[in-house]
């Protein structure tokens, strides 16, 4: 089953649906039964009567083997809400080989849709943002939410730069019942700012989960002797040396990663690194487990 | 310098190639997108420096590398003088032979030689030779001066007759090794009597410059010398007169009519002398009888009293063995009794043999010992007592002769004795019809050495033969043949001894041989042959070579020989003196020889008597043989010059060898950058 969740198996399936269907049915049948999840009735404990409790929880059965009477409480389940926020910036079409950073994070979007609404019943949503909010699909359960999603997935072509600050703003709006809201992006920005324009999102109750999509070529650059790099976003051109990259980016970037990681979980956020070449059950896993938390 | 083909330096357009890729295709670096620069800087001012540099030691390599190829393909040349000290090969050939004794020849002719080689360049070759009775290499082509001066010195005049011929060819021989030119210095007193028959035979090769150095004055001064002495070598009576005479030939070169006193020296005493009157550039014989010697080896010597202008010549050595007469057994058949009359008589008759004849039926022979005789005839006796044929091949085998004949008895008995063969078939031409004559004679076999050749076969021609046995000629030489090719006169070596077969009788039914005069002849040089005695005495000339011993496989174990020189040095060392079949008689004088048979013998070794001829090559003769070699006639003394010609010298070998060093260095350090960016991916 896992090579249904190999980047590379999924860069040759052409609809998102059926993407999203064989990932997600691949994971689900690869786990093993948990006390965590599958019931939607779940025991919870006994207690014992007090005046005044609703006699349609007594335990009948129980009074009848022992003359007491105790009540039967259960676990309280009630539906969540999904909300992924999908970064569509230029520097998301980088790649070094299929997929690129934009289309795995695609991939991942649909896969936690799919899980989301088709078996755990909770109601998603999505937001794609580059410099500015482009596309809201409010959360619901509705017929068609589902494609929907894919439909906005399908339209969120990179383009323009990262700015975390401006749609932020907007999305405060937006995100007025608690939930869970997935970040993806390849955060190309100072970790402190990123962190201090998405723990808003925090403050309404919000699980948030930043996934951190990149590149392998992006965390272990190789270069063939001096080489002029261009920047997606801007179109800068600099010279690097091979010694460069092979040294200072590479403490650079590690530095950059663990600074996100920590300064998101001191805000109280999950952080999550995705290299486009690893398999997407790590991400679906975050989500169940932020949203069994929840309940 | 210059080029050969200079139209290849249009492929110095190649050098394009090194400077597009280096200096023009560098700079064209494709871009790189990345999603982001916000962890890149400019790389550093001194990497960038660093790979420069590489690139530019790349560059230079891999210019100079296509600049050395086109170099090479255009085949750069440069001139050098002539006079370069690698270029010649100085040869020195200093002629160390018999008349260079004359006067100061030799000590003059060394003198330049020296002063030639003082004047030599340090660097450049130089090669010594001697030309004597051979030409003798002294060294290699060296430039150590000191090392050619010793071997110069050491060169002592000897007793050898020189030919320019073979000096010419040995030179034609030296220019196929030596492929650069070579300046032939020839220091000699230019006897005519060395150049060959033929003149071609000294023409030099074309990288040969011959320059002539000549020490002997003109005209040639008056010399007298003992030409040639004919004297016994054997002898049993010195009483008698028909063979106890010298006969000694004197002749003057270049002198006048003169009366000489010649003396007959035997043992160091002179015990005979003769004025005789010496015509004018002519010859005069001179005889001394008796030889009253005693018995044993004498040194006998004919000498010319009074000094000329070359004494060394003036005396003719040769040794004399006195002893009793040689018996010799002859062996016939029972009722042949014709065998011994005519071989016995023609024996007797022999001018100068000294031999007593015994004859014997064969079946009386069984108790006879044949060491006791000279040499041994079978007559027709093809079925001998087998102790005595086992006596004879022992006899054989240490170093004793037998001379075989065939006669009417082969027919009956196949088997021939000590031979080895047998009887194939007979040929009986009387019943036939006609008889055959000999065919065929080798003159140079010592049985046959004093017939001469001529129409009748110096007399072997008129004789008929009418009865003859074929056999097998397989391992023998053949000395006649008859008519039809049937071998009649064969020898065959067997151990230390001989055997010679004649194929018929010596009687007249089988053969009229013993009716004609060559029949006596023939029986004074056989068994002079057969005996051995020719070998134990007499004269030789200088370098001639001698027999040690039969030349055929030893039949037991080796024995040595034994040469003393006329300086008393032994010239054979042990392991030669076990294996050697022969030795050079090099040096003038008696040599006392011990041969393999153990027979003693002394031999006295006279120059070639055309060394005493001192009249020099013809001027013309002298500037045609130089005008043939390569380098033209240019003989100036002490001509140490060398001629200023430019040479072309070739460098495309040295510049290709550079090339490919160039070729390893770009290699190694292409390998080593692109091993550095193997290493990054």
């Amino acid at each position: 089953m896992q090579r249904f969740l190999d980047p590379n198996v999924l860069a040759g399936i052409s609809t998102l649906d059926l993407l999203a269907k064989t990932v997600v049915d691949g994971f689900v049948a690869g786990l093993h039964r948990s006390p965590d999840f599958g019931f939607s009735q779940e025991f919870a404990e006994y207690r014992a009567y007090v005046p005044g409790d609703d006699l349609r929880h007594v335990d009948w059965n129980l009074f009848a083997r022992t003359e007491r009477c105790y009540l039967k409480r259960y676990r309280g389940e009630t539906n969540s809400q999904l909300t992924v926020l999908l970064d569509a910036s230029n520097s998301m079409l980088y790649t070094s080989g299929p997929p690129k950073k934009m289309d795995y994070a695609r991939y991942l979007a649909a896969s936690l849709f799919y899980l989301a609404i088709h078996n755990q019943r909770d109601a998603a949503g999505l937001i794609v943002f580059d410099d500015e909010v482009r596309e809201y699909i409010r959360p619901a359960t509705r017929t068609g939410q589902l494609a929907r999603l894919f439909a906005g997935l399908e339209r969120a072509e990179p383009r323009a730069l990262t700015d975390f600050g401006k749609p932020m703003k907007h999305l405060q709006n937006f995100l007025r019942r608690r939930g869970i809201v997935i970040v993806i992006s390849d955060f190309y920005e100072q970790p402190e700012t990123i962190v201090r324009t998405v723990a808003p999102l925090r403050f309404h109750g919000n699980e948030v989960v930043l996934l951190h999509i990149l590149d392998p070529q992006e965390i272990r650059p190789v270069l063939r002797g001096s080489a002029i790099l261009v920047d997606l976003e801007t179109d800068k051109r600099i010279e690097v040396v091979p010694e460069y990259a092979r040294t200072a980016y590479r403490a650079k970037i590690d530095a950059h990663m663990e600074e996100l990681r920590s300064r998101a979980r001191s805000a109280g956020m999950d952080y999550q690194l995705l290299v486009t070449d690893q398999p997407l059950d790590r991400a679906l896993r975050e989500y169940l487990s932020l949203r069994q938390a929840e309940n | 310098m210059g080029f050969l083909a200079p139209w290849f330096l249009l492929g110095l357009a190649a050098l394009g190639v090194p400077v597009f890729v280096h200096l023009l295709r560098r700079h064209k670096t494709t871009p790189r997108p990345v999603s982001s620069l916000m962890f890149f800087e400019r790389g550093t001012q001194s990497s960038t420096r660093h790979r420069r540099l590489s690139y530019l030691l790349l560059f230079a390599l891999r210019s100079a590398l296509v600049l050395l190829v086109v170099l090479a393909f255009a085949n750069p040349f440069v001139r050098r003088a002539a006079a370069d000290a690698n270029g010649r090969l100085l040869l020195i050939v200093l002629d160390n032979s018999f008349s260079m004794r004359a006067g100061t020849r030799f000590s003059d002719a060394k003198q330049q030689a020296l002063a030639l080689l003082a004047a030599k360049p340090p660097a450049q070759k130089a090669q010594i030779m001697s030309l004597g009775g051979q030409l003798e290499v002294r060294t290699q082509p060296i430039t150590d001066d000191t090392q050619l001066r010793v071997a110069l010195e050491s060169i002592q005049p000897g007793d050898g007759h020189a030919s320019f011929g073979e000096l010419g060819r040995a030179m034609r021989t030296l220019a196929q090794t030596v492929h650069g030119p070579i300046d032939l210095h020839l220091f000699s007193d230019m006897q005519h009597t060395a150049m060959p028959a033929n003149f071609a035979d000294m023409v030099l090769s074309d990288n040969v410059t011959l320059r002539l150095q000549p020490v002997a004055n003109r005209p040639a001064p008056p010399n007298w010398t003992v030409e040639s002495v004919d004297a016994p070598t054997a002898l049993s009576d010195p009483k008698d007169p028909k063979r106890s005479r010298v006969q000694a030939v004197i002749a003057g070169f270049n002198t006048p009519a003169e009366t000489k006193s010649v003396s007959l020296v035997v043992n160091g005493k002179t015990i005979s002398t003769r004025k005789v009157l010496v015509p004018a550039a002519g010859r005069v014989p001179v005889e001394f009888v008796p030889l009253d010697v005693g018995y044993g080896l004498n040194r006998c010597e004919v000498r010319i009293e009074g000094g000329d202008a070359f004494p060394t010549d003036d005396a003719s050595v040769f040794a004399v063995r006195r002893s009793d007469p040689d018996r010799v057994l002859l062996v016939h058949a029972l009722g042949d009794t014709r065998s011994p009359v005519y071989f016995g008589s023609a024996l007797s008759a022999a001018a100068q043999g000294s031999f007593v004849m015994q004859s014997v039926a064969a079946e009386q022979a069984t108790d006879l010992d044949p060491s006791k005789y000279g040499f041994v005839v079978l007559s027709d006796a093809v079925t001998l007592p087998s102790i005595f044929e086992h006596t004879l091949a022992q006899y054989v085998a240490k170093g004793g002769s037998v001379l075989i004949t065939l006669g009417t008895s082969a027919a009956r008995g196949t088997h021939i004795p000590l031979w080895g063969g047998e009887v194939k078939d007979t040929h009986d031409y009387a019943r036939t019809g006609s008889p055959v004559s000999v065919g065929q004679l080798d003159f140079s076999y010592p049985a046959l050495e004093q017939v001469q050749p001529g129409p009748d076969n110096g007399g072997w021609g008129v004789v008929k033969v009418f009865y003859a046995a074929v056999l097998d000629a397989d391992q023998a030489r053949v000395a006649a043949r008859l008519t039809d090719g049937t071998p009649l006169l064969l020898d065959k070596p067997l151990g230390e001894g001989h055997l010679l077969l004649f194929a018929s009788g010596l009687e007249n039914l089988t053969n009229d041989l013993p009716l004609h005069p060559v029949f006596v002849a023939f029986v004074d040089r056989a068994a002079r042959y057969l005996s051995g005695g020719q070998s134990l005495g007499g004269s030789r000339l200088v370098d001639s070579f001698l027999q040690l011993r039969a030349a055929a496989e030893p039949v037991r174990a080796v024995p040595n020989v034994e040469v003393i020189d006329p300086d008393g040095r032994r010239p054979l060392s042990l392991s030669e003196a076990r294996t050697a079949q022969s030795v050079r008689l090099e040096r003038a004088g008696f040599y006392r020889i011990r041969f393999a048979n153990g027979r003693d013998a002394l031999i006295g070794v006279n120059p070639d008597r055309r060394e005493s001829d001192l009249q020099p090559l013809p001027e013309d003769v002298q500037r045609l043989w130089t005008g043939s070699s390569g380098g033209g006639a240019d003989q100036s003394a002490g001509a140490a010059s060398i001629d200023a010609k430019n040479r072309t010298i070739s460098l495309w070998w040295w510049v290709m060898l550079f090339a490919f060093a160039v070729a390893v260095a770009e290699t190694v350090l292409a390998g080593v950058y692109m091993g550095t960016q193997r290493e990054e991916v």
